[in-house]
């Protein structure tokens, strides 16, 4: 992976995790409002979730590189 | 009987409400790929200054938003050159702790002549 690539990719997971990050916020407190009487917890577990999701994407972004699809053809040097 | 269909209501209001949510936001590539979140955060971005200029309109206010700077900063870059600069200040220490003590003590024989 060249080091543009990579930078691409550690963009591309910086954003994701931010909007990740807004999303699960915004969902936890709708949710907290609207059903659990304003408690903290839905919130943390949104933002957690998030976060989750966003460190997921970024490891299989990081790692697609590595994969070997299933078209592809592989060369072995000796 | 009134009270029972008033609670009915009410919980079929929230779940619409907290559904509705949940599905905008399924919809608009939030809780997709990396490439759908980094897409919507630029559009996000993009859609602030006339957003924050549209209600600045609505209360009347006309003050100016301060322009965020444009930041050139790389931080690749910026920790590149750090790691060469601090590797080559750590070669370069011992040579130079030696002129400044050996220039220390040349200055300190000159004031005690």
């Amino acid at each position: 992976m060249s080091e543009k690539e990579l930078g691409k990719k550690w963009d591309r997971c910086l954003a994701d995790a931010a909007v990740k990050l807004g999303t699960g916020l915004g969902l936890g407190i709708v949710f907290s409002v609207i059903f659990f009487k304003r408690h903290t917890w839905p919130i943390s577990l949104g933002s957690g979730a998030g976060l989750g999701m966003a460190y997921a994407n970024c490891q299989n972004d990081l790692r697609s590189h590595y994969m070997l699809r299933k078209n592809e053809k592989v060369s072995i040097c000796f | 009987m009134a009270a029972r269909i008033l609670s009915v209501v009410k919980l079929a209001t929230k779940v619409t409400i907290a559904g509705g949510a949940v599905y905008v936001v399924y919809d608009s590539g939030l809780l997709g790929s990396s490439e759908q979140g980094a897409v919507a955060l630029e559009k996000a971005k993009a859609a602030i200054p006339p957003a924050v200029d549209e209600w600045m309109k609505y209360f009347g206010v006309e003050a100016q938003l301060p322009t965020v700077p444009k930041m050139e900063f790389a931080p690749l870059e910026a920790w590149n050159s750090g790691v060469r600069w601090t590797i080559s200040a750590l070669s370069e220490a011992p040579t130079k702790a030696s002129d400044y003590t050996y220039q220390g003590i040349q200055y300190i024989k000159d004031l005690t002549k």
